[in-house]
């Protein structure tokens, strides 16, 4: 058990970048994850977001949080559909 | 597709054509956009119908094979706005000031909004919570959130719909999305999930 923490420790250490904890540009990143989840990022906005996406907490947490709302939206908010009689009062109105 | 833009001088049986086959596959897109912004069955029924004799009345202006779901979009919104505020002393407008204020600084609203709430808090959330957070919100930022994520229009379409730069549309959903962050998040805490 020991053991082989410290060799996942020392695993860890060689990567060139640690995982960030504190994002120091959140509110950019925040709009670049929203253009996205949107389909409207530019390539370079997407280039970034591919390169980096793993090694921000806070962005990692944003991104997910941001998809969550954006899937309840579609999915759970209740669509109403159009009322039969009223399809039926604009057909009148215009005597077809 | 093949035919040519016919701008003008359509005959009684093309306007009709036109409207069966352009103006109502959109319906009930319509209705639940009606039904969303004005949160009422009675209002959503009369601002669908008055957009729909109004697209009629004004078909000429409508050019065959453009977008015919952001222009009717676009009715139904102007509709709302002139009648909402003849209803209500402009209370989108005077609302919609408020939180611009309040939140026209980009700091102000970023650093007020790392907002804690858990992903799957959301994913626990039903169907009648997130729409009551939406409908809490002001209806200027209620109505992009529901153009982007439920109706699925593109920035550039949300612009020609709000008759605003795409830039602005940007900053509105962002804001919105914060907003209604805040929101979900007194429904996720009062689950009990806020600590």
């Amino acid at each position: 058990m020991n053991v082989s923490s410290k060799t996942s420790e020392a695993a860890g250490a060689k990567q060139e970048q640690p995982m960030k904890h504190h994002c120091e540009h959140h509110t950019e990143c925040m709009k670049m994850i929203q253009a996205l989840l949107d389909g409207e990022a530019n390539e370079e906005e997407k280039e970034h977001f591919r390169l980096n996406m793993d090694k921000c907490m806070p962005c990692i947490q944003t991104f997910q949080l941001e998809k969550c709302i954006k899937d309840a939206l579609h999915s759970k908010v209740e669509r109403r559909p159009c009322p039969e009689k009223l399809v039926a009062a604009i057909k009148a109105q215009l005597n077809y | 597709m093949s035919e040519a833009p016919m701008k003008k001088g359509y005959t009684d049986d093309q306007k009709y054509e036109v409207f069966n086959r352009e103006f109502m596959p959109h319906i009930d897109s319509m209705y639940n956009f009606a039904f969303r912004l004005t949160t009422d069955e009675d209002d959503a029924n009369d601002l669908v119908q008055d957009t729909y004799l109004k697209a009629f009345r004004f078909i000429s202006s409508f050019e065959q094979g453009t977008n015919a779901k952001a222009w009717l979009f676009r009715i139904l919104k102007n509709s709302f706005i002139n009648d909402y505020r003849k209803k209500s002393k402009e209370p989108s407008k005077v609302d919609y000031q408020e939180v611009e204020t309040t939140y026209n600084s980009e700091d102000a609203a970023d650093t007020s909004h790392t907002v804690d709430l858990r992903a799957d808090a959301v994913q626990d959330l039903i169907g009648d919570e997130v729409a009551n957070a939406l409908n809490s919100l002001p209806v200027d930022f209620r109505t992009v959130i529901i153009l982007c994520d439920i109706e699925g229009f593109t920035y550039e379409e949300m612009a020609k719909i709000l008759d605003i730069p795409i830039g602005t549309v940007r900053s509105r959903l962002h804001r919105a999305r914060n907003l209604l962050k805040e929101k979900l998040k007194n429904y996720a805490g009062s689950m009990g999930y806020d600590a």
